[in-house]
Protein backbone atom coordinates (compact mmCIF):
# COMPACT_ATOMS: atom_id res chain seq x y z
CA UNK A 1 0.00 0.00 0.00
CA UNK A 2 1.24 3.72 -0.92
CA UNK A 3 1.74 6.26 1.24
CA UNK A 4 -0.81 8.23 -0.67
CA UNK A 5 -3.34 5.49 -0.11
CA UNK A 6 -2.82 5.24 3.64
CA UNK A 7 -3.41 9.12 4.07
CA UNK A 8 -6.53 8.64 1.99
CA UNK A 9 -7.73 5.61 4.25
CA UNK A 10 -7.04 7.64 7.85
CA UNK A 11 -8.88 11.09 5.71
CA UNK A 12 -12.05 8.14 5.20
CA UNK A 13 -11.73 7.43 8.60
CA UNK A 14 -11.62 10.79 10.11
CA UNK A 15 -14.85 11.57 8.19
CA UNK A 16 -16.61 8.49 9.12
CA UNK A 17 -16.07 9.37 12.79
CA UNK A 18 -16.94 12.89 12.58
CA UNK A 19 -20.33 12.14 10.39
CA UNK A 20 -21.04 9.38 13.15
CA UNK A 21 -20.87 11.86 15.88
CA UNK A 22 -22.49 14.88 14.05
CA UNK A 23 -25.49 12.17 12.74
CA UNK A 24 -26.06 11.37 16.44
CA UNK A 25 -26.62 14.99 17.57
CA UNK A 26 -28.14 15.99 14.62
CA UNK A 27 -31.14 12.98 15.52
CA UNK A 28 -30.64 14.60 19.04
CA UNK A 29 -31.41 17.71 17.52
CA UNK A 30 -34.44 16.38 15.28
CA UNK A 31 -35.95 14.62 18.44
CA UNK A 32 -35.84 17.97 20.36
CA UNK A 33 -37.51 19.56 17.65
CA UNK A 34 -40.23 17.80 16.77
CA UNK A 35 -41.28 17.57 20.44
CA UNK A 36 -41.32 21.01 20.61
CA UNK A 37 -43.16 21.71 17.43
CA UNK A 38 -45.43 24.96 17.86
CA UNK A 39 -48.31 25.68 16.38
CA UNK A 40 -48.94 29.14 15.07
CA UNK A 41 -51.32 29.48 17.51
CA UNK A 42 -48.97 28.44 20.16
CA UNK A 43 -46.41 31.29 18.73
CA UNK A 44 -48.76 34.14 18.83
CA UNK A 45 -49.58 32.60 22.26
CA UNK A 46 -46.03 33.15 23.38
CA UNK A 47 -45.57 36.18 21.76
CA UNK A 48 -48.91 37.86 23.33
CA UNK A 49 -49.56 36.34 26.32
CA UNK A 50 -46.34 35.06 28.32
CA UNK A 51 -46.65 33.44 31.42
CA UNK A 52 -48.22 35.23 33.81
CA UNK A 53 -45.53 36.78 36.37
CA UNK A 54 -46.87 39.26 39.58
CA UNK A 55 -44.53 40.61 42.43
CA UNK A 56 -46.17 38.59 44.98
CA UNK A 57 -45.24 34.83 43.06
CA UNK A 58 -43.92 32.73 45.40
CA UNK A 59 -42.65 29.03 44.33
CA UNK A 60 -45.75 26.56 45.48
CA UNK A 61 -46.35 22.89 44.98
CA UNK A 62 -49.71 22.94 42.95
CA UNK A 63 -51.90 20.07 41.57
CA UNK A 64 -52.54 20.26 38.30
CA UNK A 65 -55.19 17.52 36.79
CA UNK A 66 -54.13 16.22 33.29
CA UNK A 67 -55.43 12.81 31.82
CA UNK A 68 -54.81 10.26 34.68
CA UNK A 69 -55.90 6.97 32.98
CA UNK A 70 -59.01 6.73 30.25
CA UNK A 71 -61.67 8.05 32.46
CA UNK A 72 -60.74 10.54 33.82
CA UNK A 73 -57.98 13.33 35.68
CA UNK A 74 -55.54 12.90 38.02
CA UNK A 75 -53.48 15.41 39.81
CA UNK A 76 -49.86 15.83 39.35
CA UNK A 77 -47.68 17.98 41.96
CA UNK A 78 -45.89 20.62 39.81
CA UNK A 79 -44.07 23.48 41.56
CA UNK A 80 -44.94 26.61 40.08
CA UNK A 81 -44.61 30.17 40.80
CA UNK A 82 -47.99 31.38 42.20
CA UNK A 83 -49.42 35.09 42.37
CA UNK A 84 -51.28 35.96 46.05
CA UNK A 85 -53.68 37.15 44.32
CA UNK A 86 -57.03 34.71 43.11
CA UNK A 87 -57.39 36.08 39.48
CA UNK A 88 -53.93 35.64 38.52
CA UNK A 89 -53.06 33.12 40.37
CA UNK A 90 -55.97 30.97 38.43
CA UNK A 91 -54.16 32.19 34.97
CA UNK A 92 -51.14 31.24 35.99
CA UNK A 93 -52.44 27.35 37.22
CA UNK A 94 -54.50 27.30 33.86
CA UNK A 95 -51.68 28.45 31.90
CA UNK A 96 -49.59 25.52 32.98
CA UNK A 97 -52.75 23.37 32.60
CA UNK A 98 -52.95 24.02 28.64
CA UNK A 99 -49.54 24.83 28.10
CA UNK A 100 -46.96 21.82 29.93
CA UNK A 101 -48.62 18.79 30.66
CA UNK A 102 -46.27 16.16 31.08
CA UNK A 103 -46.85 13.48 28.22
CA UNK A 104 -48.89 14.00 24.85
CA UNK A 105 -51.26 11.62 26.00
CA UNK A 106 -52.23 13.69 29.22
CA UNK A 107 -53.16 16.75 27.30
CA UNK A 108 -57.07 17.31 28.06
CA UNK A 109 -56.98 21.13 26.78
CA UNK A 110 -56.08 21.48 23.08
CA UNK A 111 -52.96 23.03 23.12
CA UNK A 112 -54.11 26.00 20.99
CA UNK A 113 -56.35 26.96 23.65
CA UNK A 114 -56.28 30.40 24.70
CA UNK A 115 -57.49 31.77 28.22
CA UNK A 116 -58.96 35.38 26.86
CA UNK A 117 -60.26 36.30 30.07
CA UNK A 118 -60.89 35.42 33.85
CA UNK A 119 -62.82 37.10 36.27
CA UNK A 120 -63.91 36.47 40.00
CA UNK A 121 -67.27 37.48 41.20
CA UNK A 122 -67.61 38.73 44.68
CA UNK A 123 -69.86 35.26 45.88
CA UNK A 124 -67.08 33.18 44.78
CA UNK A 125 -67.95 32.72 40.98
CA UNK A 126 -64.88 32.05 38.72
CA UNK A 127 -65.54 32.95 34.92
CA UNK A 128 -63.15 31.81 32.72
CA UNK A 129 -63.13 32.54 29.13
CA UNK A 130 -61.45 30.42 26.62
CA UNK A 131 -60.89 30.88 22.83
CA UNK A 132 -62.78 29.10 19.90
CA UNK A 133 -59.88 26.57 20.37
CA UNK A 134 -61.61 24.61 23.19
CA UNK A 135 -64.52 24.24 21.43
CA UNK A 136 -63.48 23.16 17.79
CA UNK A 137 -60.57 21.25 18.94
CA UNK A 138 -61.34 19.35 21.86
CA UNK A 139 -62.63 16.13 20.30
CA UNK A 140 -66.11 15.84 20.15
CA UNK A 141 -67.11 12.98 22.74
CA UNK A 142 -68.73 12.41 26.46
CA UNK A 143 -65.13 11.06 27.48
CA UNK A 144 -62.53 13.78 26.36
CA UNK A 145 -65.20 16.71 27.26
CA UNK A 146 -65.62 15.70 30.26
CA UNK A 147 -62.06 15.56 30.89
CA UNK A 148 -62.20 18.76 29.68
CA UNK A 149 -63.78 20.38 32.36
CA UNK A 150 -62.68 18.40 34.84
CA UNK A 151 -58.74 19.50 34.77
CA UNK A 152 -60.61 23.13 34.52
CA UNK A 153 -62.42 22.63 37.59
CA UNK A 154 -60.34 20.80 39.78
CA UNK A 155 -57.17 22.39 39.31
CA UNK A 156 -59.26 25.69 39.85
CA UNK A 157 -60.59 24.17 43.20
CA UNK A 158 -57.31 22.45 44.70
CA UNK A 159 -55.03 25.16 44.58
CA UNK A 160 -57.88 28.73 44.31
CA UNK A 161 -59.09 28.94 47.57
CA UNK A 162 -62.17 30.92 47.77
CA UNK A 163 -63.59 29.91 44.40
CA UNK A 164 -66.88 28.09 44.83
CA UNK A 165 -68.22 27.31 41.50
CA UNK A 166 -67.17 27.82 37.66
CA UNK A 167 -68.47 28.96 34.42
CA UNK A 168 -66.84 28.53 31.02
CA UNK A 169 -67.61 30.95 28.45
CA UNK A 170 -66.17 30.31 24.51
CA UNK A 171 -64.78 33.52 23.19
CA UNK A 172 -66.62 35.68 25.40
CA UNK A 173 -70.12 33.35 24.93
CA UNK A 174 -72.50 30.88 26.68
CA UNK A 175 -72.20 27.66 24.42
CA UNK A 176 -74.93 25.24 25.05
CA UNK A 177 -72.09 22.29 25.01
CA UNK A 178 -68.62 22.24 24.73
CA UNK A 179 -68.24 19.86 21.70
CA UNK A 180 -71.64 18.66 21.28
CA UNK A 181 -72.08 16.71 24.61
CA UNK A 182 -71.10 18.54 28.29
CA UNK A 183 -73.46 21.43 28.82
CA UNK A 184 -71.72 24.54 29.79
CA UNK A 185 -75.15 26.30 30.38
CA UNK A 186 -74.60 25.83 34.16
CA UNK A 187 -72.41 26.30 36.43
CA UNK A 188 -69.35 23.77 37.41
CA UNK A 189 -69.18 23.49 41.72
CA UNK A 190 -65.31 23.68 42.91
CA UNK A 191 -63.81 22.62 46.07
CA UNK A 192 -65.56 19.21 46.38
CA UNK A 193 -62.67 16.98 46.72
CA UNK A 194 -62.60 13.65 45.40
CA UNK A 195 -65.76 14.57 43.26
CA UNK A 196 -65.78 15.15 39.68
CA UNK A 197 -66.82 18.87 38.68
CA UNK A 198 -70.55 19.15 39.20
CA UNK A 199 -72.73 21.76 37.26
CA UNK A 200 -75.07 23.83 39.10
CA UNK A 201 -78.06 25.39 37.67
CA UNK A 202 -78.28 26.85 34.58
CA UNK A 203 -78.79 30.42 34.24
CA UNK A 204 -78.86 32.93 31.35
CA UNK A 205 -75.06 33.71 31.46
CA UNK A 206 -73.73 37.05 30.58
CA UNK A 207 -71.62 37.44 27.43
CA UNK A 208 -68.29 39.06 27.49
CA UNK A 209 -65.70 39.76 25.26
CA UNK A 210 -62.40 40.64 25.55
CA UNK A 211 -62.06 44.13 26.67
CA UNK A 212 -65.39 44.38 27.83
CA UNK A 213 -66.24 44.92 31.22
CA UNK A 214 -66.27 41.70 33.11
CA UNK A 215 -69.80 39.49 33.56
CA UNK A 216 -71.94 39.63 35.80
CA UNK A 217 -73.72 35.88 37.23
CA UNK A 218 -77.24 36.20 37.63
CA UNK A 219 -76.82 35.46 42.07
CA UNK A 220 -74.18 38.06 42.15
CA UNK A 221 -74.25 41.67 43.24
CA UNK A 222 -73.79 43.28 40.31
CA UNK A 223 -71.24 45.80 41.84
CA UNK A 224 -67.78 45.09 40.61
CA UNK A 225 -65.35 44.02 43.08
CA UNK A 226 -61.78 44.48 43.52
CA UNK A 227 -60.75 41.15 42.23
CA UNK A 228 -62.86 41.47 38.78
CA UNK A 229 -59.37 42.35 36.32
CA UNK A 230 -59.46 42.19 33.00
CA UNK A 231 -56.40 41.03 31.78
CA UNK A 232 -56.29 42.65 28.11
CA UNK B 1 -125.24 8.25 35.88
CA UNK B 2 -124.41 10.03 39.71
CA UNK B 3 -120.88 8.40 38.93
CA UNK B 4 -120.58 9.93 35.48
CA UNK B 5 -121.57 13.59 36.76
CA UNK B 6 -119.01 13.22 39.56
CA UNK B 7 -116.16 12.32 37.15
CA UNK B 8 -116.80 15.25 35.02
CA UNK B 9 -116.82 17.25 38.10
CA UNK B 10 -113.65 15.94 39.04
CA UNK B 11 -111.52 16.14 35.15
CA UNK B 12 -112.80 20.02 35.01
CA UNK B 13 -111.54 20.64 38.20
CA UNK B 14 -108.19 19.03 37.41
CA UNK B 15 -108.65 21.29 34.22
CA UNK B 16 -109.08 24.38 36.27
CA UNK B 17 -106.58 23.60 38.52
CA UNK B 18 -103.87 22.55 35.62
CA UNK B 19 -104.50 26.00 34.09
CA UNK B 20 -104.61 27.76 37.16
CA UNK B 21 -100.71 26.34 37.52
CA UNK B 22 -99.60 26.82 34.51
CA UNK B 23 -100.62 30.98 34.53
CA UNK B 24 -98.88 31.15 37.94
CA UNK B 25 -95.50 29.19 35.73
CA UNK B 26 -95.33 31.66 32.97
CA UNK B 27 -96.08 34.49 35.19
CA UNK B 28 -92.90 33.41 37.11
CA UNK B 29 -91.22 32.60 33.66
CA UNK B 30 -90.60 29.57 34.37
CA UNK B 31 -90.71 26.25 31.51
CA UNK B 32 -92.28 23.66 33.13
CA UNK B 33 -93.12 19.84 32.68
CA UNK B 34 -97.09 19.95 33.93
CA UNK B 35 -97.15 17.88 37.27
CA UNK B 36 -99.96 15.47 36.52
CA UNK B 37 -98.78 14.94 33.36
CA UNK B 38 -95.25 13.42 33.93
CA UNK B 39 -94.14 14.02 37.46
CA UNK B 40 -97.07 12.52 39.80
CA UNK B 41 -98.76 10.31 37.25
CA UNK B 42 -96.50 7.38 37.83
CA UNK B 43 -97.06 6.92 41.20
CA UNK B 44 -100.41 6.00 40.72
CA UNK B 45 -100.33 4.85 36.84
CA UNK B 46 -98.93 1.36 37.64
CA UNK B 47 -99.33 -0.47 34.16
CA UNK B 48 -102.04 -3.33 34.62
CA UNK B 49 -101.95 -6.43 32.57
CA UNK B 50 -101.93 -5.61 28.69
CA UNK B 51 -103.43 -2.11 28.99
CA UNK B 52 -101.43 0.19 26.58
CA UNK B 53 -99.70 3.25 28.13
CA UNK B 54 -100.66 6.48 25.77
CA UNK B 55 -98.93 9.33 25.57
CA UNK B 56 -99.73 12.45 27.91
CA UNK B 57 -98.77 15.00 25.25
CA UNK B 58 -98.52 14.83 21.85
CA UNK B 59 -94.77 14.19 20.83
CA UNK B 60 -93.34 17.17 19.52
CA UNK B 61 -92.19 15.77 16.14
CA UNK B 62 -93.06 14.09 12.84
CA UNK B 63 -90.83 11.53 12.67
CA UNK B 64 -91.56 9.53 15.84
CA UNK B 65 -91.92 6.32 15.15
CA UNK B 66 -95.54 4.61 15.41
CA UNK B 67 -96.36 2.87 18.45
CA UNK B 68 -96.27 -0.90 17.40
CA UNK B 69 -99.24 -2.24 17.57
CA UNK B 70 -99.44 -5.53 15.79
CA UNK B 71 -97.58 -7.57 18.50
CA UNK B 72 -99.38 -9.81 20.64
CA UNK B 73 -99.22 -9.87 23.72
CA UNK B 74 -99.30 -6.43 23.62
CA UNK B 75 -95.80 -5.12 25.98
CA UNK B 76 -96.06 -3.79 29.29
CA UNK B 77 -93.78 -1.72 30.74
CA UNK B 78 -91.52 1.68 30.25
CA UNK B 79 -91.45 3.19 26.56
CA UNK B 80 -87.77 3.21 26.10
CA UNK B 81 -87.13 6.34 23.90
CA UNK B 82 -83.74 5.31 21.97
CA UNK B 83 -81.96 8.57 20.84
CA UNK B 84 -79.52 8.03 18.30
CA UNK B 85 -77.25 11.54 19.05
CA UNK B 86 -76.68 14.54 16.99
CA UNK B 87 -77.74 14.11 13.08
CA UNK B 88 -78.16 16.55 10.07
CA UNK B 89 -75.41 19.04 10.18
CA UNK B 90 -74.17 18.01 13.31
CA UNK B 91 -71.80 14.85 13.12
CA UNK B 92 -70.68 14.87 15.84
CA UNK B 93 -67.50 12.72 16.35
CA UNK B 94 -65.82 12.13 13.00
CA UNK B 95 -63.36 9.16 12.73
CA UNK B 96 -61.65 6.95 9.15
CA UNK B 97 -63.04 6.74 6.19
CA UNK B 98 -65.85 9.58 6.72
CA UNK B 99 -67.50 7.76 9.41
CA UNK B 100 -69.96 10.23 11.25
CA UNK B 101 -70.81 9.37 14.95
CA UNK B 102 -74.68 10.54 13.53
CA UNK B 103 -74.63 7.83 11.13
CA UNK B 104 -73.44 5.02 13.24
CA UNK B 105 -75.24 6.06 16.10
CA UNK B 106 -78.80 5.69 14.11
CA UNK B 107 -77.18 2.47 12.84
CA UNK B 108 -76.54 1.15 15.91
CA UNK B 109 -80.23 2.18 17.68
CA UNK B 110 -82.32 0.82 14.39
CA UNK B 111 -80.75 -2.49 15.68
CA UNK B 112 -81.01 -2.39 19.25
CA UNK B 113 -84.63 -1.02 18.33
CA UNK B 114 -85.68 -3.74 16.35
CA UNK B 115 -83.86 -6.30 19.03
CA UNK B 116 -86.13 -4.89 22.12
CA UNK B 117 -89.23 -5.17 20.14
CA UNK B 118 -88.55 -8.29 19.16
CA UNK B 119 -88.68 -8.90 23.11
CA UNK B 120 -91.70 -7.06 24.10
CA UNK B 121 -90.13 -3.73 24.65
CA UNK B 122 -92.07 -0.58 23.30
CA UNK B 123 -89.41 1.70 21.53
CA UNK B 124 -89.44 4.95 20.39
CA UNK B 125 -86.52 6.67 18.24
CA UNK B 126 -85.94 10.39 18.73
CA UNK B 127 -85.03 10.17 15.29
CA UNK B 128 -84.65 7.80 12.27
CA UNK B 129 -82.90 9.77 9.63
CA UNK B 130 -80.83 12.46 9.20
CA UNK B 131 -82.83 15.22 10.82
CA UNK B 132 -81.16 16.99 14.17
CA UNK B 133 -84.15 17.60 16.72
CA UNK B 134 -83.48 20.31 19.10
CA UNK B 135 -82.40 18.66 22.82
CA UNK B 136 -85.39 19.62 24.45
CA UNK B 137 -87.67 18.19 21.56
CA UNK B 138 -85.82 14.96 22.21
CA UNK B 139 -86.24 15.65 26.09
CA UNK B 140 -90.02 16.34 24.96
CA UNK B 141 -90.44 13.10 23.63
CA UNK B 142 -89.45 11.12 26.53
CA UNK B 143 -91.68 13.63 28.96
CA UNK B 144 -94.53 12.77 26.91
CA UNK B 145 -94.96 9.45 28.43
CA UNK B 146 -95.98 9.27 31.88
CA UNK B 147 -93.09 5.90 32.10
CA UNK B 148 -90.71 6.28 29.58
CA UNK B 149 -86.43 5.53 30.27
CA UNK B 150 -83.92 7.77 28.16
CA UNK B 151 -81.41 6.32 26.46
CA UNK B 152 -78.87 8.30 24.36
CA UNK B 153 -76.30 6.82 22.30
CA UNK B 154 -73.05 8.00 21.42
CA UNK B 155 -69.79 7.17 19.78
CA UNK B 156 -66.51 8.89 21.51
CA UNK B 157 -63.41 10.51 19.72
CA UNK B 158 -61.33 8.93 21.97
CA UNK B 159 -61.02 6.00 24.13
CA UNK B 160 -59.55 2.53 23.91
CA UNK B 161 -61.79 0.98 20.82
CA UNK B 162 -64.45 -1.55 21.97
CA UNK B 163 -64.95 -0.33 25.42
CA UNK B 164 -68.38 1.27 26.23
CA UNK B 165 -68.98 3.64 29.14
CA UNK B 166 -72.72 5.01 30.85
CA UNK B 167 -73.12 8.45 31.96
CA UNK B 168 -75.90 9.53 33.92
CA UNK B 169 -76.35 13.28 34.44
CA UNK B 170 -74.60 15.25 37.52
CA UNK B 171 -76.30 17.64 38.91
CA UNK B 172 -74.78 19.75 42.11
CA UNK B 173 -76.93 20.13 44.90
CA UNK B 174 -78.69 24.06 45.00
CA UNK B 175 -76.64 26.91 44.75
CA UNK B 176 -76.45 28.25 48.02
CA UNK B 177 -75.85 32.03 47.53
CA UNK B 178 -73.48 33.64 50.25
CA UNK B 179 -75.62 35.74 52.98
CA UNK B 180 -74.50 39.07 51.25
CA UNK B 181 -76.05 37.99 47.98
CA UNK B 182 -78.93 35.98 49.20
CA UNK B 183 -81.38 39.11 48.67
CA UNK B 184 -80.69 39.40 45.48
CA UNK B 185 -80.91 35.95 43.97
CA UNK B 186 -84.25 35.78 45.80
CA UNK B 187 -85.51 38.40 44.28
CA UNK B 188 -83.93 37.40 40.53
CA UNK B 189 -84.81 33.81 41.12
CA UNK B 190 -88.47 32.79 42.53
CA UNK B 191 -88.62 29.46 43.44
CA UNK B 192 -90.32 26.99 41.52
CA UNK B 193 -94.30 26.41 42.46
CA UNK B 194 -94.46 23.21 44.59
CA UNK B 195 -95.07 20.24 41.96
CA UNK B 196 -93.88 21.29 38.69
CA UNK B 197 -90.68 21.15 37.61
CA UNK B 198 -88.36 23.48 35.72
CA UNK B 199 -87.61 22.49 32.43
CA UNK B 200 -84.12 22.97 32.68
CA UNK B 201 -83.71 20.92 35.21
CA UNK B 202 -86.68 18.02 34.67
CA UNK B 203 -83.64 15.65 35.41
CA UNK B 204 -82.89 16.77 38.87
CA UNK B 205 -85.71 14.55 40.30
CA UNK B 206 -84.72 11.50 38.80
CA UNK B 207 -81.12 11.45 39.56
CA UNK B 208 -81.11 8.23 41.62
CA UNK B 209 -82.79 6.05 39.40
CA UNK B 210 -80.94 7.31 36.49
CA UNK B 211 -77.83 6.61 38.46
CA UNK B 212 -78.92 3.20 39.80
CA UNK B 213 -79.86 1.94 35.76
CA UNK B 214 -76.48 3.76 34.54
CA UNK B 215 -74.89 1.11 37.37
CA UNK B 216 -77.38 -1.63 35.76
CA UNK B 217 -76.14 -1.11 32.32
CA UNK B 218 -72.84 -0.89 32.98
CA UNK B 219 -72.75 -3.93 35.24
CA UNK B 220 -74.36 -5.68 31.63
CA UNK B 221 -71.56 -3.94 29.46
CA UNK B 222 -68.62 -4.42 31.11
CA UNK B 223 -69.26 -8.46 31.13
CA UNK B 224 -69.38 -8.18 26.98
CA UNK B 225 -66.93 -4.73 26.18
CA UNK B 226 -63.89 -5.87 28.60
CA UNK B 227 -61.18 -2.82 29.39
CA UNK B 228 -65.03 -1.01 30.15
CA UNK B 229 -65.29 0.71 33.63
CA UNK B 230 -66.89 -1.37 35.93
CA UNK B 231 -69.25 1.59 37.35
CA UNK B 232 -70.99 4.26 35.61
CA UNK B 233 -69.23 8.07 35.32
CA UNK B 234 -71.65 11.05 36.21
CA UNK B 235 -71.50 13.92 33.84
CA UNK B 236 -73.01 16.98 32.63
CA UNK B 237 -74.05 15.49 29.42
CA UNK B 238 -76.63 18.04 27.39
CA UNK B 239 -78.56 15.47 26.46
CA UNK B 240 -80.52 14.38 29.99
CA UNK B 241 -80.79 17.30 31.28
CA UNK B 242 -84.29 18.14 30.61
CA UNK B 243 -85.55 14.39 30.03
CA UNK B 244 -88.25 13.83 33.42
CA UNK B 245 -87.34 10.49 33.69
CA UNK B 246 -85.12 7.53 34.39
CA UNK B 247 -82.32 9.00 31.12
CA UNK B 248 -78.61 7.31 30.77
CA UNK B 249 -76.41 8.19 27.86
CA UNK B 250 -73.96 5.19 25.81
CA UNK B 251 -71.15 5.84 24.67
CA UNK B 252 -68.61 3.51 22.51
CA UNK B 253 -65.20 3.95 22.43
CA UNK B 254 -64.40 4.98 19.67
CA UNK B 255 -64.49 6.60 15.90
CA UNK B 256 -61.29 6.25 15.44
CA UNK B 257 -60.95 2.71 15.85
CA UNK B 258 -59.77 0.93 12.24
CA UNK B 259 -63.37 -0.08 11.15
CA UNK B 260 -65.67 1.54 13.11
CA UNK B 261 -68.74 0.86 11.09
CA UNK B 262 -67.82 -3.31 11.74
CA UNK B 263 -67.62 -1.84 15.57
CA UNK B 264 -70.73 -0.14 15.42
CA UNK B 265 -72.67 -3.22 14.09
CA UNK B 266 -71.08 -6.01 16.47
CA UNK B 267 -72.04 -3.76 19.38
CA UNK B 268 -75.85 -3.93 18.74
CA UNK B 269 -76.99 -7.15 19.87
CA UNK B 270 -74.74 -7.09 23.33
CA UNK B 271 -76.26 -3.56 23.75
CA UNK B 272 -79.70 -4.28 23.44
CA UNK B 273 -78.73 -7.55 25.36
CA UNK B 274 -77.14 -5.64 28.51
CA UNK B 275 -80.35 -2.80 27.67
CA UNK B 276 -82.82 -5.20 27.75
CA UNK B 277 -81.50 -7.02 30.87
CA UNK B 278 -80.77 -3.89 33.11
CA UNK B 279 -84.32 -2.90 31.87
CA UNK B 280 -85.67 -5.69 33.34
CA UNK B 281 -83.67 -5.43 36.58
CA UNK B 282 -84.60 -1.79 36.90
CA UNK B 283 -88.36 -2.50 37.07
CA UNK B 284 -87.87 -5.42 39.15
CA UNK B 285 -87.07 -2.69 41.99
CA UNK B 286 -89.46 -0.20 41.10
CA UNK B 287 -92.81 -1.84 40.92
CA UNK B 288 -94.41 2.01 40.84
CA UNK B 289 -93.15 2.76 37.57
CA UNK B 290 -89.73 3.57 35.99
CA UNK B 291 -90.00 7.50 37.49
CA UNK B 292 -90.11 5.75 41.06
Amino acid sequence: MTRNWKIFIAILAAGVLIGLIGLRSLHRRMARLAQTEVTDEQARREVLAPPVSTPTDVPVKASIFWAGGPDGVAPVQIELPLSADPVQRSRQLLHALIADPPTPDQRTIPADTDLLGFYILPDGTAVADFSDALSTETPSGILSERMAVDSIARTLGSSVPGLRRLKILIHGQEEETLAGHIDLTGFFDLNQPGQQAVPSAPASAPSASPGAPPPKAPAANPVPSAQQTNPH
Amino acid sequence: MRTAIARRCISAILFVVRNILGVVALAFGISVVAPFAVAQAPAQQEPQGNQQQTPQAAPPLAQQTPLPSNQAPAPAGPVIVLNPAHGGTDTGARGQNAAMEKDLVLQMARGVKAELERQGFRVVMTRNDDSNPSYDDRAAMANAYSDAIFVSLHIASTGTAGTIRVYYDQLSTPYAPSNETAGTRAKAVPPAAAGLNSWNEAQRAYLNSSHRLADLIQIMLVQKFSGSPLTPLGAAVRDLRSVAGPAVAIELSSVSAPDPVALANSTVAPLEEAIAGAITSFRAGTPGGAKQ
